[in-house]
Formats: C-alpha cells, sequence, structure tokens
C-alpha cells in the first residue's frame, strides 16, 4: 500500500508520465462508457449504404465508413477490443514468461539452458511474422489473435526475468539465505521476484503499447477480428480503398493507436525512471 | 541534360525551330509505341496451361495462339490457328485444318505435332486448364494424321468441346524439349520464358515486376490495329490508388475495368482518360450449402434470398456500376431467361418464409474471401439483414488457398461464400451448367444442389448441338435453380476499362478482358 | 579468449536454434485447412488430378516425414519450388533479398546519421527546448503504427502534393540487377536517369521505416551520454578546463556510441518487423512482402524459406552485436 502511495506521489511529479497515466484511463473510460459516448451505437453492427462516405459532420463527428456507419461511434467500440486483446495477451505472456524466466534462472542446469534456447528460436524472428503466421493458420477471431501475440511475446519476459533473476543472485543478502538453507520457492518468490518486480513491470507496461501495435498490424493485414468488428488497424485497412477523398476515415483509428501506444510507452518510461535506479540518471 | 540545354542555347532560337520542324515528322516513325498496363494481380507464371484465369490473361491471350479464339462482347468464336473444322455425325471426332505458314516466335511453322504435343501437355502436366479437358479427352487419343490436319477423339458427344478449344495455347514442341527438366514439360522453364505464336513476343520478364513483349511482325494474322502496338509492358501494381495515380501521370496507358466508382470519378475528371464500357460475364453471387441443414429447407433458402439488401450493395455500395442479375446465368448470354425479376429485399417475405420453417434455424456462417474487398462488404450487409429477421450468423474468411480446399468439400464447406463465377468460355454451361450439375458435385458443383428436373435438363443441353434445344434448356434451368433459391445471385460486372487517349481501338471481350493488345493502336 | 568462447557457443546452438524455428513454423504452416493442391489443379480438378499434384510435391507424406524430406534438401541446398510459380524458392528469394536489405541498410545509416547527432545535442542542452522537443518525437517514433504513418505519408507526399511515387521500387524494370541493390546498379551503369527514379521510389518506405528507428538511435544516444558526462573522468576533464564542446563531441561521444552501437541488433530487429508491413503498403518486393504474401497463399516452401533466411540473417547480426559488445565493453559478455 504505501509503496503504491509512492508510486503514485512520484508520478504525480513526472507531467510526462502523468500525461501518459491519462491517456490510459481515458482510453479505458472511452471503452466502458462507449454504449453512452457514441451517439450511433447500433452502427458497430448496422449499416447505411446510403450514407456512405460522408465527411464529418454534426450528426457523424468523424465522418462514415464505406457502409454508411458512423465511424465515431465504431472507434468507441474499438477501444474495447484493443483493451481486451492487449490486457490478455501480455497478461498471458507474463504469466508464462515470468516463472520460466525464474526457475531457469535459478536452476542453471541443461533444462534451464534448454528453456533459454526455445525462447532464442522464438525470437529468431520477427515477432510479427510468427504471429502473421500463427493467426493465419487459425483463423482471423479475436481469441485467435490473443493466442497469436501470446505464443510469440512469453520469451521476451523470459529472456528478461532470466537474466534479472541471475544477477539477482548474486547479490550477498540472497548468496546468504542460500547458504542459509532457504528452499528455492522462497529464495525465488520471497528474495528474487520483488527484487526484480520493477524491470517487470515496466518492460510490462511498455509491452502493452508494443502489443497493441502488432495486433493493430494483424488486423491491418486482415488476420484481425472478422467484420463487421470495429477494431483500428481493420479500419485503417479498408480506408485505402477510398483515398486521397475520404481522408477521414483512416485519421481517427490512426491517431487513437498513436495516443494509447503513446500512453503506455510514457507511463513506462515514467516508472522505469522511478523503479529502476540504474536508468534514472538518464533522465536528469 | 545540361550539355543538351547549351547546345540550344548555342544554336539559338532560330536553329531550335528548324530542328523543331526537321524532327516533327520523323518522331512518328522513328519512335517506338510502348503501352503499359498496370494491372492487379502478380504475373508469376507465364506457363499458358498452368494459369487459367481472368486476373492474369494477359500474358497468355498476348503470347500465345489457339486453334480458334473467343472476339468481341458478346463473345464469339472466330477461325484463329486453324481454318476450318468438322464435327463427325455421332460428335465425337473434331478434326481441325491448320493455316499453312503459321510461324512461332523463333521462325519454325506451327506443325499439327505441335497441337498434339500441347494437348497431351496439358492432360499430363496438371496445369489449370488440365480440368477443362480431362473429362472429353483421354491421353494419347489425339491425332495428326498430316502436318496441317489434328484429330481430337472425344470420350463422349460434348456441346462445349469447341468452346474450350481456345485454351489449347499452341507450345513451339522443339523448343519446350529442349528446355526440358527431368520429364517437367518444361514448367519450370515456361513459367518465365515463352514458346508461343502470339502477336507479341516476350522480351523481359520478373515475376515482381511483371513482362514486356515486342510485336511480332511475322504473325500470320496482317489484321492489326491502323497503328499497331510496338511493345506492350504489363506491369503488376497491386496498390489501387497507385494504378490510378499511374494512369492520371500518364505513366500507364491502362488498367482493370474493375476499379471501384469512387476511382472511375477521378479517372473519368482527367481529360487525358476515356473510360471503355462493357456489360461483362462475370456473375457475383453467394453458394449456398443447400446439401446442409438447414439450407436444405427451401424456405430457409428463400428467406435468405429476401434478406440480401441487392438494391443497397449494388446501387449504394457499389454506386451503380454493375447491373441486377437474378440468375446464375449473366443476363447478356444467350440461354438467360428475359423478364425474370428474381429477389427483391423483402424482410417481411423472408419472415414469412422464416415461419414457415419447422424449427428456428441455428447460426450460420457467412464466408468471405480474403484480400476481395466486395465479398467482405456483401457478407457484412447480409449478416445485418439477416440479424433484422433474428438469424444469428457469423463471419468468417479465408484466403483463395483455403477457400478453394473447402469448397471441395461437403463438411468443410461454409454455409454461405460469397464470390464471382468469370468466363472460361463464353457457354451458359460455364455457369449454371457447372454450378448446378449434379455430377459437377464436390467440383464446380459447391452448393450440394442436386434437382433431377434441372439436371437433365442441363445434361441434354452438354450433349446435343441443337442450338434450340440448349438455350430453352438453360433457360427453364436457371429459372429453376433461382425459384429453388440454389443460391443468392446479386449482379453482373459491367468493365469500367480506363485507357489513356493515345490508345485506341481497345477490342474488349469476356474472356481476354480487353487485353488482347494486337488491335489496339496508339499515338505517340 | 572469453570471445572465442562465446563465438564457439554461440555457433553450437546456431543450427539446433534454425532447425527448431523451422520446426514450429512447418507445424504452424501446415495445419492450416488449405490445401495448395487444390488451388495448382485449378477449378474443378477430379479427386485424381489432385492427388497427382500431392504425389509430385511430396504432399501426400505423413507430415513428419514432409519435414525430413525438406531438412535433408535444405541441407543439400535446395530450398524447394514454389507451389506458386513454380521456381525454385532459392531463385525467388535472390531477387528479394537485395531489395529489403537495401531499404533497410539505407534506413539504419539514415536513421543513425541523424539520430546520434540528435542525441548528443538532446543530452548537451537537456531540459532544454529542444530536449523536450526531441522527446516528443522519440516517443511518437515508438508509439505510431507504421501501416498508418506509410499511409499518411502516400496521402500527402505522393497523392496531395505528387513528389514522390506512390509505391514500387523503380518506375519501370530499374537498372539491369548486377548486384541487385538498385542504387549500386544504377550507379555502376552511370544511369541518373534510373538512379533518381530508384532514390525517389526510396523517399516514403525509407522515411517510415527510420522514424522509429532514429527515435530509439537518439533515445539510447542521449542515455548514453549522460551516462559519460557523470563519470569521473569527464569531471576530470574538465577540471582540466576543456572546452565542454570538446569534451561531449569528443570523449563523451565516443563511449556513448558504445550503448548505441550495442542496440544495432534491436534496431536491426525493429527494421525487419516493421519491413514486413511497410513492404506490403509500398508493394515493396522485398523479403517482408514475400513472407505475407506466402502465408497467405499457404505456399508451404515460401514460408520456410523465408523463416530460414531471416533467422540466419537475425541470428548472425545478433551474434555479431554480441561480439561487438564483448570487445567493446567486457563487462557484458556472457
Amino acid at each position: 500500500m504505501q509503496t503504491a502511495l509512492f508510486l503514485l506521489q512520484r508520478l504525480a511529479r513526472d507531467k510526462t508520465a502523468l500525461f501518459g497515466a491519462l491517456l490510459i484511463v481515458g482510453l479505458i473510460l472511452v471503452a466502458l462508457l462507449a454504449p453512452i459516448l457514441a451517439t450511433h451505437p447500433a452502427d458497430v453492427a448496422e449499416f447505411h449504404p446510403a450514407e456512405r462516405l460522408q465527411g464529418p459532420s454534426a450528426t457523424h463527428f468523424l465522418g462514415t465508413d464505406r457502409m454508411g456507419s458512423d465511424i465515431y461511434s465504431r472507434l468507441l467500440f474499438g477501444a474495447r477490443i484493443t483493451i481486451v486483446i492487449a490486457l490478455i495477451a501480455v497478461g498471458t505472456s507474463v504469466l508464462i514468461g515470468v516463472p520460466i524466466g525464474l526457475l531457469a534462472g535459478y536452476y542453471r542446469t541443461w533444462f534451464s539452458d534448454l528453456l533459454m534456447r526455445v525462447s532464442d528460436i522464438f525470437l529468431a524472428v520477427p515477432q510479427i511474422v510468427l504471429a502473421i503466421a500463427i493467426a493465419q493458420t487459425l483463423g482471423p477471431s479475436i481469441e485467435n489473435v490473443i493466442l497469436a501475440l501470446s505464443i510469440t511475446y512469453w520469451p521476451f519476459w523470459a529472456r528478461l526475468v532470466y537474466a534479472e533473476t541471475r544477477s539477482a543472485l548474486n547479490n550477498t543478502y540472497v548468496e546468504a539465505s542460500i547458504a542459509l538453507g532457504a528452499s528455492p520457492m522462497r529464495v525465488l518468490f520471497l528474495h528474487v521476484l520483488p527484487n526484480i518486480s520493477s524491470s517487470i513491470i515496466v518492460r510490462t507496461t511498455i509491452g502493452m503499447g508494443g502489443t497493441i501495435l502488432t495486433a493493430a498490424a494483424l488486423g491491418f493485414l486482415g488476420l484481425g477480428p472478422p467484420p463487421p468488428t470495429p477494431e483500428w488497424g481493420r479500419t485503417i485497412a479498408e480506408s485505402r480503398e477510398f483515398l486521397p477523398d475520404a481522408w477521414w476515415y483512416a485519421t481517427a483509428p490512426g491517431v487513437a493507436i498513436f495516443l494509447v501506444v503513446m500512453g503506455f510507452n510514457l507511463l513506462g518510461d515514467g516508472l522505469r525512471d522511478i523503479l529502476d535506479p540504474r536508468t534514472r540518471r538518464s533522465r536528469q | 541534360m545540361i550539355r543538351r540545354r547549351s547546345m540550344l542555347k548555342a544554336f539559338g532560337l532560330g536553329a531550335l525551330a528548324l530542328l523543331a520542324a526537321i524532327a516533327m515528322p520523323l518522331a512518328p516513325a522513328g519512335a517506338k509505341t510502348k503501352f503499359v498496363f498496370a494491372n492487379a494481380s502478380p504475373y508469376d507464371n507465364l506457363d499458358p496451361h498452368m494459369i487459367l484465369d481472368v486476373g492474369r490473361v494477359a500474358s497468355r491471350i498476348n503470347m500465345y495462339d489457339g486453334l480458334l479464339r473467343w472476339l468481341d462482347n458478346p463473345a464469339k468464336i472466330e477461325p484463329w490457328l486453324a481454318e476450318s473444322y468438322t464435327i463427325s455425325p455421332d460428335g465425337k471426332i473434331y478434326t481441325f485444318k491448320l493455316r499453312k505458314g503459321a510461324k512461332f516466335h523463333d521462325g519454325t511453322e506451327i506443325k499439327a505435332s505441335d497441337v498434339v504435343y500441347s494437348m497431351e501437355r496439358i492432360l499430363a502436366a496438371g496445369g489449370q486448364s488440365a480440368p477443362l479437358f480431362a473429362p472429353l479427352i483421354k491421353p494419347g487419343t489425339t491425332k495428326a494424321p498430316d502436318d496441317y490436319t489434328v484429330e481430337f477423339h472425344l470420350a463422349q458427344p460434348s456441346a462445349i468441346f469447341l468452346a474450350i478449344v481456345p485454351e489449347v495455347h499452341v507450345l513451339n514442341t522443339a523448343l519446350v524439349k529442349k528446355n526440358e527438366k527431368d520429364g517437367d514439360w518444361g514448367k519450370v522453364w515456361l513459367s518465365k520464358n515463352e514458346a508461343g505464336s502470339g502477336s507479341y513476343a516476350l522480351r523481359r520478364y520478373d515475376p515482381a515486376i511483371g513482362f514486356t513483349a515486342e510485336r511480332f511482325k511475322d504473325h500470320w494474322n496482317k489484321s492489326w490495329g491502323p497503328k499497331p502496338i510496338d511493345e506492350i509492358e504489363f506491369r503488376t501494381v497491386i496498390e489501387l490508388n497507385s494504378r490510378v495515380l499511374g494512369l492520371l501521370k500518364g505513366d500507364f496507358h491502362g488498367t482493370d475495368g474493375y476499379l471501384p466508382q469512387d476511382q472511375i470519378k477521378r479517372l473519368r475528371d482527367s481529360k487525358d482518360i476515356y473510360i471503355g464500357e462493357a456489360e461483362s460475364t462475370r456473375i457475383f453471387y453467394a453458394i449456398i450449402h443447400n446439401g446442409r441443414e438447414p439450407m436444405n429447407d427451401i424456405n430457409f433458402r428463400k428467406a435468405l434470398s429476401y434478406a440480401f439488401d441487392y438494391d443497397g450493395f449494388n446501387k449504394n455500395i457499389l454506386s451503380d456500376s454493375v447491373a441486377r442479375n437474378p440468375v446464375p446465368l449473366p443476363n447478356n448470354i444467350w440461354g438467360a431467361p428475359k423478364g425474370v425479376k428474381g429477389y427483391t429485399y423483402d424482410l417481411d417475405k423472408a419472415k414469412e418464409y422464416l415461419a414457415k420453417m419447422d424449427k428456428p434455424p441455428r447460426e450460420i456462417n457467412i464466408a468471405w474471401m480474403q484480400g476481395y474487398q466486395q465479398t467482405e462488404q456483401s457478407a457484412a450487409l447480409f449478416q445485418a439483414g439477416l440479424n433484422k429477421i433474428g438469424i444469428k450468423t457469423k463471419i468468417v474468411s479465408d484466403p483463395w488457398s483455403v477457400v478453394s480446399t473447402r469448397m471441395r468439400d461437403k463438411e468443410q464447406m461454409y454455409d454461405i461464400l460469397f464470390l464471382w463465377k468469370s468466363t472460361y468460355y463464353a457457354d451458359p454451361n460455364n455457369w449454371v451448367g457447372e454450378m448446378y450439375a449434379c455430377n459437377q458435385i464436390g467440383q464446380r458443383n459447391n452448393s450440394w444442389y442436386c434437382n433431377p428436373e434441372v439436371d437433365k435438363l442441363l445434361m441434354e443441353a452438354l450433349e446435343t448441338t441443337d442450338q434450340e434445344v440448349r438455350r430453352k434448356n438453360y433457360e427453364k434451368a436457371s429459372t429453376m435453380v433461382m425459384e429453388d433459391a440454389g443460391g443468392i445471385f446479386v449482379y453482373n460486372t459491367k468493365w469500367f476499362g480506363p485507357f489513356n487517349k493515345k490508345v485506341t481501338g481497345v477490342r474488349f471481350c469476356p474472356i481476354g478482358d480487353g487485353q488482347e493488345m494486337r488491335w489496339a493502336s496508339m499515338e505517340n | 579468449m572469453r570471445i572465442i568462447a562465446l563465438v564457439l557457443k554461440r555457433l553450437t546452438w546456431f543450427v539446433p536454434t534454425l532447425v527448431g524455428l523451422l520446426l514450429i513454423v512447418f507445424t504452424v504452416s501446415h495445419i492450416i485447412p488449405a490445401n495448395p493442391a487444390v488451388v495448382l489443379a485449378g477449378e474443378g480438378a477430379t479427386q485424381a488430378q489432385i492427388d497427382a499434384i500431392k504425389e509430385k510435391f511430396g504432399l501426400d507424406q505423413p507430415l513428419p516425414v514432409q519435414f525430413w524430406r525438406y531438412l535433408k534438401s535444405v541441407v543439400s541446398g535446395d530450398f524447394g519450388t514454389s507451389l506458386y510459380t513454380q521456381r525454385p524458392i532459392a531463385e525467388d528469394l535472390l531477387t528479394r533479398v537485395p531489395a529489403t536489405l537495401e531499404l533497410t541498410l539505407i534506413t539504419i545509416v539514415i536513421a543513425a546519421l541523424l539520430g546520434i547527432p540528435l542525441g548528443v545535442i538532446a543530452a548537451a542542452r537537456r531540459n532544454s527546448f529542444i530536449d523536450h522537443a526531441l522527446r516528443f518525437f522519440t516517443v511518437s517514433g515508438l508509439a505510431i503504427a507504421s501501416f498508418w504513418l506509410a499511409i499518411l505519408f502516400q496521402l500527402l507526399f505522393a497523392m496531395k502534393l505528387g513528389w514522390t511515387p506512390l509505391q514500387g521500387r523503380a518506375d519501370s524494370w530499374g537498372p539491369d540487377p548486377v548486384t541487385g541493390f538498385f542504387v549500386i546498379d544504377a550507379i555502376i551503369q552511370g544511369d541518373w536517369d534510373i538512379f533518381s527514379d530508384v532514390v525517389s521510389h526510396l523517399v516514403l518506405p525509407v522515411m517510415t521505416l527510420a522514424f522509429p528507428a532514429m527515435a530509439t538511435i537518439v533515445r539510447f544516444t542521449r542515455a548514453g551520454v549522460l551516462d559519460a558526462i557523470n563519470s569521473n573522468y569527464v569531471l576530470y576533464e574538465q577540471a582540466m578546463g576543456l572546452p565542454q564542446r570538446v569534451i561531449v563531441w569528443k570523449y563523451v561521444l565516443r563511449n556513448a556510441l558504445i550503448g548505441t552501437v550495442t542496440q544495432i541488433g534491436l534496431i536491426f530487429g525493429i527494421l525487419l518487423a516493421g519491413a514486413v508491413v511497410v513492404e506490403s503498403v509500398f508493394d515493396w518486393p522485398g523479403l517482408g512482402l514475400y513472407a505475407v504474401n506466402s502465408i497467405l497463399r499457404s505456399d508451404y516452401n515460401g514460408i520456410m524459406g523465408f523463416t530460414l533466411i531471416t533467422g540466419t540473417i537475425f541470428i548472425l547480426v545478433n551474434l555479431l552485436v554480441d561480439i561487438l559488445h564483448g570487445t567493446i565493453d567486457p563487462r557484458g559478455a556472457g
């Protein structure tokens, strides 16, 4: 509780981090209140072909799309998809990657070597390529996007936790507690994990941004959730056929992605400065 | 550039005028004309027997010749490498007389043996044109009694054999054999080289870019456009906006005729561009899986047919660029019934038919093809319509490779699938005959629709050569399929071919898609 | 000595990593219900025709057998045949690799040439207006979706202003291939029309890709410079009375660069990943577009070939970076 309070106090002093946090709170609010804020909530699944491709106006704040649906309303509902994908995918990656990293870092056996080599394999090609292949195999849907991102994303946490665990084990007090006969679980969860949790939090916050970008790219390539899902990346892909006339079509979702990812990155930077004394100097 | 500029300065203005006067009449005679076409599909294989789709028709139709050729719109079949043909009384032997003196690009004469070789290659090499011929012609049965006579021996009489003969693109046997590797029928070599006799001869090719071909002046057919194009270049330009911009800038002189109307509008505003228009024969429809519950209930199928917003799709989303086509035959081909209204978007009627069902239908899936925005839009629109009458749906999509696999399997086939049926040969059998005949189930009939009455009409039309009988049968059969709501028939495509005004005399035919360039002329 | 041990250790893992990677991609790509033989056989083919094609490409064999066969042929230098183009994969890839390398290498050079000085400036004038502006710039660079940025550039520079081409690598054929790098080939042949055409086609994709790469470089350079400024020897130089500018550019930068150079592996990863999306938008005939197309068409051998090439490049670059890191900064090795 106290640490949380300390964190908040420190964050409040860091203007850019605060701005990032505000953006994220904004995203969450928009997602929660989408049905209230939307002017045409039914347009998530309903079309009005006669009103297609109209520019921004008082009825349609951000114009209409190729099916005559209200882009503003669809944008709000798209926030829900973005949050769901990023939260579950990153959460799963953390749940897989952190234990693997801890164990591999603690036991320096052939098995931990193997675990790390397996994660190397996943890191040997750009994440998006594997994600495309998996998403394509499983078929476009929200669940499959989450699955594809989780499968390809856990090694990042495994690598990080592995390295951090190994350096934490060199700490005198951890060495001491091992010498005193503490069980591996006790060492890992009481001494190592708290010691490295700040790195995990920072990596996870920034990872949210990266995941949102990758998910949007999958949607852009047509591998995201199917239509009429108002996913942002898909909306941008749809708009290409109607450029340059329908300039408003891609603008709103692109800005939305940009702001949300920026929010996570700024917050992550801020957290890093507060939590990780080794890099703190870089921001002075 | 710099050198040229200083030279001009030295000559002075008078000299410049003189130069211009001399140069003017000389330029058109000296400079070659080059036509550049921007194509949406990549020319990743030039082999005329491997590739049959319309998106890549330019390579085979410009560089290869067949015995017969489809021309004009509505398409008519004309003698080409063959001067004439005869059919035996039992309808099983087709004898073609070859034109003498027709030459391949390397100067060797085209002989009957080349036709025999090409036919055998189609049957053996397993390309996309093989399925057209395999049911009719067995390997080893095609004969060349002399150098200018070819005999095809059909397994059974067929009313459509002549219609598919243009797909027998004749290869230069000696050239292919020379480049054959491990008995591959020259497949690797022909994927990037050419061994034909067509109006243009391949000069340069790169699978990532496209191909350039030069006019073959020794072609046997001397009826070219008045100012024939010297060089044609077909380039792959996937991005729609690049094709349009390139046309506006004058970098491209033509592109495909199926651009969205918003883009056609932009092109019409340019003074350098004109849009050729023709009603093509490419219908857009939804396959309904008739062999599966609940679509095997005619009431449900009728409800489906009344729940698609035809006008919203054709008039609004496609800006009226297509023609409503209510039956599984293009309106403008013989055999299409006249005055048939078809279904309309009428949710009350849909509910009526829904009420007649024994039990409420389950959730159904609607499939579209990745990369084809229209199929996606139609699926979404259909879902919205069905939503209003209480039918739950799920939209799924796959790339063509997956779609085509699932289409062949009764279990894997989607409930509903939006797609086009293009023209491979201009005979009603290309549409209703292949799409709804019982013996095509799992191959080209992907609806698992089998109505014995319809089938009898189709089979009779396939065997008889009596044109009147055929016409009546196809009129009846396609009306019956429509009444059975065997599929959801949406529109027939109109072709809007944008061309630079320098290019004239483009001769549109649905099979060549307006891309056979020998008829066209070009100013410099 | 430690370096050699490191390299040896990494090299022994090189082959198993690649095989593992291939195994994953093989498994993933082959569970797709797609049957490429059906597409190849054409519309309305009979089962017999399809089976014949399956047999020819070995698609009728059980998956482990197919994988084993594939590995064996890769060892003998044969990457298999594309199910689509009927050409050897190696031949298709050979034209694609230079396209992607040309794009990414030019991007790295430009990003470094601009990013390093900007990073130094940001550090030297920290908390000034320039520093804040650059901070906004770097945060944006890592937050913007590259496909959206690409479309914005196309909209502005190609469609509205008409300054650059919309997409592609050259207006027509480009220079005759010698090295496959169009810029170099155009220079070799001294054809300046083609050269300027090629360069104009590079502008938008390079700008799109360079944005995040530059942002990364600016960040690391800035952090490295600040680290160095605060270190003891700089305090010493300052005490010696050397002017601030000399200290920053001459002493500090050299040390800060070490940090940046070791991030090249990371940046290269960002670029390769970015290339997949950016090449799709700009229709750039490189590896990324090839991968996307192969995946969408279930061209198995194409997917595997891409994986093999990218995996190899990626592992080698990272190895190289580790060696660099070990040589420059022995503390970090291992």
